[in-house]
């Protein structure tokens, strides 16, 4: 909110120097955002929290730096001389919802309209109101000082009988801007027998308001249901001056000072005269509340020891009553515009917001360490990471949302069916949340080719997120994309994945073909019998996604293994495989066929003929040639009885 | 003869060490150690000598040739390694052969940082789900349907109103006071929705980091005490730090930590607003309310928590200008 300085100080001492001023707000809970230096004098905008109503007004303000800078306060002049009734002649009111907790209304007649004068046009200019009449703008003048928002309506046009009533469906008003709203069954109006006055708390209706020719008015200042309120003006956009307060917790209290600081005024100015009677109407008073604040939880919440004198006397320049006084506690009753102190926990907040947070001691958590309750899956996922890093890919994080050109790729890819949808999206591309991280790595990697790149790896740990039946499930899982411009194929890319298993100490990893109407090479990853993952070509580059949930959360022992005492001997073998054969059966059978297998490896292939390179090796002597002939054997007889397989001479 | 013998060798040494090309260096050798070479020369006299006088003068002769020869043989080597040198061309300018590497992401780097300098303080690190109930992201944080806060965290719905994406990561600590007995310290960093266009300062997606612990005792100097220890190891000693009064609804005493700038050294500038510090964190003390709900007496049972927004904290460390980098493939590494 904006505070004119020169306002400010009508009503408190201020200190000479304003940062001084700002700095003391700003540590007390009002963030100074920002100092502007008008021509009606310098303003200091304050960035203010949504609990404190009370501080939406140029008094509220006073009375905190009243408190914080030790300085007494003056109250603005109110009218004192008329009683308030619970009828008004010649005006009916009926407020048929308990969305209202106060009304008071007041008829000024043979009001004089003028334009303002200056200190009146000065000060709403400071703050940023446009000054129109003397009788309207000295409404806002009264809400501003006071935080109490209050409506004037040609007293003539409204006739006799006034509700406050829920609007009906469809019903409409035009404001005195000129804007049409269209009311809903959830927002609080005043009517005529005919016609809509205002909403509630936001705006009135150009129809009543005051013009050049008005005579007599209906002034009323009210306090209703905040949380309506909030709605109605977020519904419809009427974020007014009065509705940003009615919105807030604001102190019922406050529509008699507001009501009666403006009479003050009028009768001050000449600007009319006042009917003699003040109509109030509030169904139940607030009752004042009474807090129990114990010193040892003072100082146990702060976390150091607070003076009990000068806890009392911050409570004291906060306008608190302290209404028992024991050796260990005592009884506060808060200023009824403090609406947002309920707890014993708001009143260390005061105390320690005007001793000054400055003050709390920096303590490193000595009590006992709790023990450490971190899955295990998050660590291994920080792994998973590394591990991809050490092998060349590069860290994308997105916005795990699927735009418009890339969904069909997010249904076709995936093992789920059905996306998660926003339900009120922002845009097209936040609307459909991914099922695969392909789309999410499709679009970083098409810069790369953009830009003439030669190489592009990328990888994204994320979730991917599915729905059935209005059951949620978030899936983590890593997805790896793979392109090079040149000499790209499957063996390159799998032997990333290989690499990645065998770092992550995961063994026995399947590949098997599978379906797949986006990719070709599509194949699935087998974990015992678990799919953990798929993959396959995706318009040149190669694409794999990992389910990290069926793999991480179970700790796997690293192996270490030590260079062996007995060299092996190693031969190389060609085999012709015939389309229908799968390499790796092939090396599984050759593995398989005698202990002294060692290590088979894929040295080369051209056409059908495969290279393997063979280790035969025994762990405590070398072999002669005759055992290591007589394994070649066992491999000759395997592959001929299982596979049908000779090997070349 | 011995006298001569002498002489020869150290003429001989001298134009050795003299010698300044390999060539040279051979026709010394052809000149003293070749068939008719001076040394072999003294051979032929050795016959003459009588018995007593060749032995000893054969000692003398052998000793001098073998002197010679490895004076030529270390001048050699001297020589070719000079050599070598010289006809061989090496550019350690030359560019290494290219090997990809992989890099973090930024926010990763960053977030894997945070967690680290927690750990030391007792911190265990969760996660929690990002499609969240109302009761989750909400209700139990204090923020009942219609608490003015609301507003201003406008959610992605999955199901109006009760499903939506987590608009803060507040909801994985509502989780774990709900699911965990205390003591306990928890650090969380995630993503988090709000309804928002993307454009140059918003984006609809945003992380968060955040942090509660729950154990009797605690109080609001083990908040600052942590929060300040957090943030000179993470920004540095020598920033200063300054935390005051700031209302949040989740908690009660609420604190907000401010970083100084450091562009303008606190004198106020365009990136602090004039301010002479940038906010930093939200925390405070958990709100008595979360803990009645949660059946805790809150003269028994105390605990604090804070959060902060990430991306900002990237984009100074990583000095990225724009935050539709961040998240949308366009860091290239």
């Amino acid at each position: 909110m904006r505070i004119p300085i020169e306002w400010l100080n009508e009503y408190v001492k201020i200190p000479k120097n304003i940062s001084v001023l700002t700095d003391g707000l700003t540590m007390a809970g009002h963030m100074l955002d920002k100092i502007d230096n008008t021509k009606y004098g310098t303003v200091i905008d304050l960035e203010l929290r949504g609990n404190r109503a009370d501080c939406y007004s140029i008094l509220g303000i006073a009375r905190e730096v009243s408190a914080i800078f030790k300085t007494p306060l003056t109250h603005p002049k109110t009218d004192t001389l008329h009683k308030t009734i619970k009828k008004i002649s010649g005006l009916f009111l009926k407020a048929d919802s308990n969305y209202v907790k106060r009304v008071m209304m007041v008829k000024i007649n043979n009001v004089k309209i003028t334009k303002s004068p200056d200190w009146l046009k000065n000060r709403l200019s400071a703050y940023g109101i446009e000054p129109l009449n003397n009788i309207v703008d000295l409404t806002n003048y009264v809400m501003l000082e006071t935080g109490e928002p209050m409506h004037a309506f040609d007293a003539d046009r409204i006739g006799g009988d006034v509700f406050i009533r829920i609007a009906k469906k469809g019903e409409k008003i035009i404001t005195f801007q000129n804007k049409t709203i269209v009311l809903t069954d959830d927002d609080l109006v005043w009517s005529n027998n005919k016609n809509i006055l205002s909403v509630a708390g936001a705006i009135g209706s150009k129809e009543f308001s005051i013009t050049d020719n008005t005579q007599n008015i209906i002034l009323e200042a009210a306090s209703y249901e905040q949380a309506n309120i909030r709605r109605t003006i977020y519904r419809h956009n009427l974020l007014t001056d009065a509705g940003i307060r009615h919105e807030k917790k604001l102190d019922p209290t406050l529509v008699e000072e507001g009501i009666r600081r403006y009479l003050y005024l009028i009768k001050n100015e000449g600007w009319g005269e006042m009917g003699g009677e003040l109509f109030d109407f509030y169904p139940s008073p607030i009752t004042s509340k009474r807090i129990t604040l114990y010193y040892d939880y003072i100082n146990r919440l702060s976390g150091f020891e607070i003076d009990k004198k000068i806890s009392v006397d911050v409570l004291r320049r906060l306008n608190m009553k302290i209404v028992g006084n024991t050796k260990d506690s005592i009884q506060v009753i808060p200023p009824s515009y403090r609406t947002d102190i309920e707890s014993k926990e708001d009143l260390v907040e005061e105390i320690l917001r005007i001793v000054g947070y400055d003050k709390i001691p920096n303590n490193v958590l000595s009590l006992e360490i709790p023990p450490d309750k971190m899955p295990e899956y998050i660590e291994q996922e920080r792994s998973v990471k590394n591990i991809l890093i050490s092998l060349g890919f590069e860290e994308v994080i997105s916005i795990p949302f699927t735009a418009p050109k890339y969904q069909p790729l997010n249904s076709s890819l995936s093992q789920r069916t059905n996306p998660v949808i926003v339900a009120n999206r922002p845009s097209p591309e936040i609307e459909e949340m991914r099922m695969n991280m392909l789309p999410s790595l499709v679009e970083p990697m098409q810069k790369t080719i953009n830009e003439h790149g030669e190489i592009s790896k990328l990888f994204e740990v994320g979730k991917i997120y599915s729905q059935k039946s209005e059951k949620y499930t978030e899936y983590r899982a890593a997805g790896i994309l793979y392109w090079e411009k040149d000499g790209m194929s499957y063996r390159k890319f799998k032997g990333k994945l290989e690499a990645f298993f065998t770092i992550l100490n995961i063994a026995d990893v399947k590949y098997e073909e599978s379906e797949c109407q986006i990719l070709t090479e599509s194949f699935k990853i087998l974990l015992e019998n678990n799919i953990v993952g798929i993959g396959g070509n995706y318009k040149g580059a190669y694409f794999a996604e990992i389910y990290l949930d069926n793999l991480l959360g179970k700790s796997r022992i690293t192996k270490v293994n030590l260079w062996p005492k007995h060299p092996p001997q190693i031969e190389d073998m060609t085999i012709k495989i015939p389309r229908g054969v799968m390499a790796g059966e092939v090396m599984q059978k050759i593995k398989s066929s005698s202990t002294l297998v060692s290590e088979v490896e894929l040295k080369d292939t051209y056409n059908i003929s495969y290279t393997f390179r063979i280790s035969y090796q025994h762990p405590e002597k070398t072999l002669t040639n005759k055992e290591v002939e007589k394994a070649r054997n066992s491999i000759s007889i395997k592959l001929k009885n299982d596979l049908n397989l000779t090997l070349d001479a | 003869m011995k006298e001569e013998l002498n002489n020869l060798k150290n003429n001989a040494l001298a134009q050795i060490i003299e010698a300044g090309g390999i060539n040279t260096l051979e026709e010394l050798r052809i000149s003293y150690l070749g068939r008719n070479g001076s040394v072999n020369k003294f051979f032929k006299e050795l016959g003459k000598l009588d018995s007593d006088d060749r032995k000893d003068f054969g000692i003398l002769l052998n000793e001098t040739k073998k002197t010679i020869e490895e004076a030529i043989g270390d001048k050699e080597q001297k020589l070719t390694q000079t050599l070598s040198k010289g006809d061989k061309y090496f550019d350690p300018s030359i560019p290494g052969e290219k090997y990809k590497i992989g890099h973090l992401h930024p926010t990763t780097i960053v977030i894997n940082e945070m967690f680290d300098i927690f750990k030391h303080l007792g911190f265990s690190n969760i996660e929690g789900p990002e499609i969240e109930s109302d009761k989750f992201n909400f209700e139990i944080l204090n923020l009942p349907k219609d608490h003015p806060a609301r507003s201003l965290q406008d959610a992605l719905f999955i199901q109006e109103p009760e499903v939506v994406l987590r608009t803060h990561t507040s909801s994985v600590e509502s989780r774990a006071l709900t699911e965990y007995k205390p003591p306990f310290r928890f650090v969380v960093a995630g993503k988090c929705y709000r309804y928002e266009n993307v454009n140059a300062s918003n984006n609809a997606m945003f992380y968060q980091f955040q942090g509660f612990a729950l154990q009797e005792g605690l109080s609001m100097a083990d908040l600052k005490g942590t929060l300040i220890y957090f943030v000179k190891k993470f920004f540095g000693e020598d920033r200063e730090i300054r935390a005051r009064c700031k209302y949040y609804p989740e908690v009660e005493p609420g604190m907000g930590v401010d970083i100084d700038c450091r562009f303008c050294k606190k004198k106020g500038c365009s990136v602090c607003k004039g301010r002479g510090w940038i906010e930093m964190l939200g925390s405070g003390m958990i709100h008595p309310n979360i803990l009645k709900n949660l059946g805790y007496k809150t003269e028994e049972m105390s605990g604090f928590a804070f959060g902060m927004g990430l991306d900002r904290i990237v984009m100074d460390r990583f000095g990225i200008p724009d935050i539709r980098s961040l998240y949308n493939g366009d860091i290239k590494y």
